[in-house]
This record gives structure tokens, C-alpha cells and sequence, in this order.
């Protein structure tokens, strides 16, 4: 009885907070509401609100903006987090420093970053444009236009994201024991052959936790598409989870808005599935050495 | 000679790329600081065209002063009030858990610990609109309780708890027990003290999370009484496109308290984040 009592409060909270939602979004995604006549009804339509979703363009265009992000930003994000970990991991007398310093965006909250990105990209006004143009680079729409206003969302996510994951990579970085690389280089191995055989071997729980966790986050990325761009310019950045919140929020669909939100988890979930299977079975078939 | 020559270059280049890395990683960040000391008009001026100013400071506080007037007192005190409620039931409920994973065998305890960390698995903004929904359905829309009860229990805090638990010797609970403590007591007077390096890195972790946190206040309380730091300036940047300086001195403000913390805690923050014991 007593492990239970400990236990009650946070499992409650975990049950009714965290896992019972998923339900209900699918349950309520079963759900037509009406509003004839002002009064509220609910219709339990089974799949209709799928069946909707098959035949509409918005949400097709929406399912290949969501694919292609996944495909650049979370790679791009993995790269860089682990080239900058590796960059940290080298010896100098400001190390403690410059790493401090590059952890940084950590502490800045989402819509903060966003926001100043925002007024920095502005294409009138904003510092890159004056930055590029004393290189003689005419001034650029960004997030105004259909054509780059992803990748400046790309880019904000990016600076915001690359220290946190890089945490992670340093730390498992720190914990390779020395006496392999001194292994290593008594067997004559060259710096790239010790990134190989060494470095990466040995890091791999750690990148495929980040590459993971990372996906996942970025799935649910819509903060600055919330505050920036609504999905704009001609839905250009208007992914799943923001063209959800938008049916919902905007259009009082809630149907629609939580279909496509089961869609989005279920995608989340087998993307994760086939991450973690391919990934960790290469992880055995490598040794070291 | 042609070896260290080499040997020198590489760290020149290490330093160059460290160095852009590091503008880039600052320089959002400094003029956004920079800019908030400014009258709005000398922003604009500094940038068109654009000259060493632009990345100097000014001695404005006119910002400072207008964002209190526009309501932004109300909302870091609520931010304040949410973010501490958090923390210290967060770390009681979750603390709990942990224990009782710790300390006991019981039936179903590797199922639960399990759904323990699905749940942490579970983005909080993919569950959002479900859980708006049911916020509506038992009432606690647009009430303190939506901002912090949901947000109490946490899968990571309690796997980080339940480590630290394992590491305390039996033979110390075990005297304890001997002794005619209660399981309350072995909790609150012995592990729980024992426990204040994970305590920080967990507190600070939920204080982040509260902070930080958006999309959930933004519609689970959208009265404007109840906004919470990261709402309000979601607010200024549409409402006061033009006004950049409000915008900065807002920003400037609700970035600089995590910031403090996790730089004076960083040790403890990087272990609970990353769960490595840094040295």
C-alpha cells in the first residue's frame, strides 16, 4: 500500500495530464460538431474527419511541408550540434568561456528568440539586410517570401536548438574514456580514423537519443509560426501541427484539428519506431578497434 | 618546422570558426540588449543605413518604463506565481515517485515506471489541444489551475529522482526503519535532504520549462489577467509591430532570469538535463 501513496500524485497527474489526452484527441477526432441554430451538437461521425483530410488540398500541402522540414532540420541540427561539440571538446585556455557563452540560447526562450530573429530579418528595417548589403548583397524578403520563409524559420530553430542538443553530445563526449584515444593513436590512427572507429561507436546511444528526441521536438515546432509568419506566405511554412492548431483555434473545427493531430502522433510515433530500430541495430553490428 | 607550421594553422583555423560561431550564437542576443536602451526612432537610424551604433547600447530606459505601463508587471508576478507553484509541487509529487520506485518492489511497478517514461516522451505541445479540451470540460479554462496542475507531474523529474534514490545505502533506511521511522519519515528526513544537488537541477529544469513555456498559457488562459511572461510578448510583437524597443526591453527582460539561474547552476542543469555528473 505505501509504494502506491508515494506514487498517487504524480501518476494521476501523469495519467490524466499527460496519456489520456492522446485519447481523448482521437476520440474527439471521431467527432462532427455542428453549431445550426447556435446550439451545439455533436455527431459521432467515425472516420469522416479523415476522409475529409483525404481529399483536401491544404492538408496534402501542409503533410509536405511537415516532410520536408523533418527531412533538412533535424540532420542539419544533429550536424551541427556534434560538429560544435567536437569543436568544444579541444583544449584552450578560454574553453570555459567560449563554451559557456555558446550555450547561451539555452536560456532564451523560444518566442524571445523568434521574436528577435523576427525584427532581425525584417526586410526593411532589419540588421541582416543592413549586414548583407555592406557586402554589396541586395536586401532580401525572408519571411515574407514563399521561398525562404522556411528556411529563415530553419535557421531561428537551428541557432535556438544546436546548443541544447550539443549538451547532450558533450556530455557523451566527456564520458569516452581517454585510454581509447591513446589506444588509438598508438596504433597509429589518424584523426579521422579515431572519429570513425572511436568517437562515433561510442557516442552512438548518445546520437540516436538526440536524433530522437530532436525529431519529436521538431514535429511540434510552431512557435514562430505562430508569432511570425501564421503558416504564410501562401502557406509556405504551414505545417501539420500549425495548420492543427489553426483548424481548431481559428475555424472551430475541432475535428479536423484533432485529426490531424492523431495523424501527426502516429507519424511522430512510427518515424521514432523506425529511428530507433534501424539505428540501434547498426549500433551492435560495429565494433571497435 | 613545416609540422608546427601546421599545427599552428589548425588552431588559427579552430579559432576563426569558434570565433563566426560565436557571433552568430551572440549577436541576436547583443543587439537585441543593445537596442532596448534606445528611443525607437534611434533603432531605426542605426540600421539605415546601418553603422557601429547599431550594436552599441543606449541610455534609454523610455522602453523599460512603457512595457510596465502596458501591463507587463501583471504578467512576470503571474509568471512568478505560476513558475514557484510549479517548482515546489513539482518537486514534492515527482520526488514522491521517485521514492517509492526507488525503495519498493511492488506489483505493476515496471509497467508504470514504463508509461512513467512514455509520458515523458510525449511533446507537451503534440497533446495541447486535447488537453484544452478537457480543461473545458471540468472547468479550469482560463484559471490558474490549467497553468499548473497539468503541468506538476513529470516523467523526467521522477527518473532523475528515482537515480539519485538508488545510490542512498539500504542499511541507512534500514536503521531509519529500525528506529520506528515511518516511510514518510525515511522520505522527508533522510532522502530528501540527502538529495539537494538533484533538487536544484530538477527545480531549475521545472522552473525552465514554466518560464519558457507558450503555446499552453497562450490557450489554456487567454484572459489577459492571467497571461503568463512568453504570452505577453507574443502579444507585443503583433500589437506593437512598430515598436521595437518595447519589444526588445520585453524580451530582455523575461530572457534574463533563466539565464542568471542556469548560468549560476550550470553544473547542476547539465547533469539533470543530460544525466552525465559533470566534473
Amino acid at each position: 500500500m505505501v509504494p502506491y501513496l508515494f506514487l498517487a500524485p504524480a501518476l494521476v497527474g501523469t495519467i490524466a495530464f499527460k496519456l489520456y489526452p492522446i485519447f481523448i484527441g482521437f476520440w474527439e477526432s471521431l467527432i462532427y460538431t455542428s453549431f445550426s441554430g447556435g446550439a451545439e451538437k455533436r455527431i459521432f461521425v467515425w472516420f469522416e474527419n479523415y476522409q475529409y483530410l483525404f481529399d483536401d488540398k491544404i492538408f496534402w500541402k501542409s503533410l509536405e511541408i511537415t516532410a520536408f522540414l523533418t527531412i533538412i532540420i533535424n540532420p542539419l541540427q544533429i550536424a551541427m550540434s556534434l560538429g560544435l561539440a567536437l569543436l568544444l571538446m579541444r583544449k584552450s585556455k578560454f574553453i570555459r568561456v567560449i563554451r559557456s557563452l555558446y550555450l547561451l540560447p539555452i536560456g532564451i526562450a523560444l518566442p524571445i528568440a523568434t521574436i528577435i530573429w523576427g525584427l532581425m530579418l525584417d526586410p526593411n528595417q532589419g540588421l541582416i539586410n543592413g549586414l548583407i548589403g555592406v557586402f554589396g548583397i541586395p536586401p532580401q524578403p525572408f519571411l515574407v517570401s514563399e521561398n525562404q520563409a522556411l528556411w529563415c524559420i530553419i535557421a531561428i530553430a537551428t541557432w535556438k536548438g544546436v546548443a541544447f542538443w550539443m549538451l547532450f553530445l558533450l556530455a557523451g563526449l566527456e564520458d569516452i574514456p581517454k585510454q581509447y584515444y591513446e589506444a588509438a593513436e598508438i596504433d597509429g590512427a589518424t584523426p579521422f580514423q579515431k572519429f570513425r572507429y572511436v568517437t562515433i561507436p561510442q557516442l552512438k546511444r548518445t546520437i540516436l537519443f538526440v536524433f530522437v528526441a530532436d525529431t519529436a521536438a521538431n514535429f511540434v515546432l510552431m512557435v514562430p509560426m505562430i508569432i511570425l509568419t501564421k503558416g504564410g506566405p501562401l502557406q509556405s511554412t504551414n505545417v501539420l501541427i500549425y495548420e492543427g492548431y489553426r483548424s481548431g483555434f481559428y475555424y472551430q473545427d475541432w475535428g479536423r484539428s484533432l485529426s490531424i493531430i492523431t495523424i501527426l502522433t502516429v507519424i511522430t510515433l512510427i518515424v521514432i519506431g523506425l529511428q530507433l530500430l534501424f539505428l540501434s541495430e547498426k549500433n551492435e553490428g560495429i565494433k571497435v578497434k | 618546422m613545416i609540422m608546427h607550421f601546421k599545427r599552428q594553422w589548425s588552431v588559427y583555423l579552430w579559432y576563426l570558426v569558434i570565433f563566426v560561431g560565436l557571433i552568430i550564437t551572440i549577436l541576436p542576443f547583443w543587439w537585441g540588449v543593445a537596442a532596448s536602451f534606445k528611443s525607437n526612432s534611434d533603432i531605426f537610424r542605426d540600421l539605415a543605413p546601418i553603422n557601429i551604433r547599431a550594436f552599441l547600447p543606449g541610455f534609454s530606459l523610455e522602453s523599460y518604463f512603457a512595457i510596465f505601463e502596458n501591463d507587463f508587471g501583471r504578467s512576470m508576478l503571474n509568471t512568478f506565481f505560476v513558475s514557484i507553484t510549479s517548482v515546489a509541487g513539482g518537486l514534492i509529487i515527482n520526488s514522491m515517485a521517485g521514492f517509492a520506485f526507488a525503495q519498493f518492489r511492488f506489483k505493476g511497478d515496471n509497467i508504470i515506471f514504463g508509461f512513467v517514461l512514455l509520458s515523458f516522451a510525449v511533446p507537451a505541445d503534440a497533446i495541447a489541444i486535447p488537453l484544452f479540451k478537457m480543461m473545458r470540460q471540468i472547468g479550469w479554462f482560463d484559471t490558474f489551475y490549467a497553468l499548473i496542475i497539468p503541468m506538476l507531474a513529470n516523467g523526467l523529474i521522477i527518473f532523475l529522482y528515482r537515480q539519485f534514490f538508488l545510490g542512498i545505502p539500504k542499511e541507512l533506511i534500514e536503521a531509519a526503519r529500525v528506529d520506528g521511522l515511518s516511510w514518510f519519515g525515511v522520505f522527508w528526513r533522510i532522502c530528501l535532504p540527502l538529495s539537494v544537488p538533484v533538487t536544484l537541477g530538477a527545480g531549475l529544469l521545472l522552473f525552465v520549462f514554466q518560464w519558457e513555456s507558450y503555446l499552453w498559457p497562450l490557450i489554456a488562459a487567454p484572459s489577459p489577467e492571467l497571461h503568463l511572461i512568453q504570452v505577453t510578448l507574443g502579444r507585443f510583437s503583433t500589437e506593437y509591430e512598430m515598436i521595437w524597443n518595447q519589444q526588445f526591453a520585453a524580451s530582455s527582460i523575461a530572457g534574463f532570469l533563466p539565464l542568471v539561474f542556469i548560468y549560476m547552476f550550470q553544473k547542476q542543469f547539465v547533469s539533470a538535463l543530460t544525466g552525465v555528473e559533470q566534473k
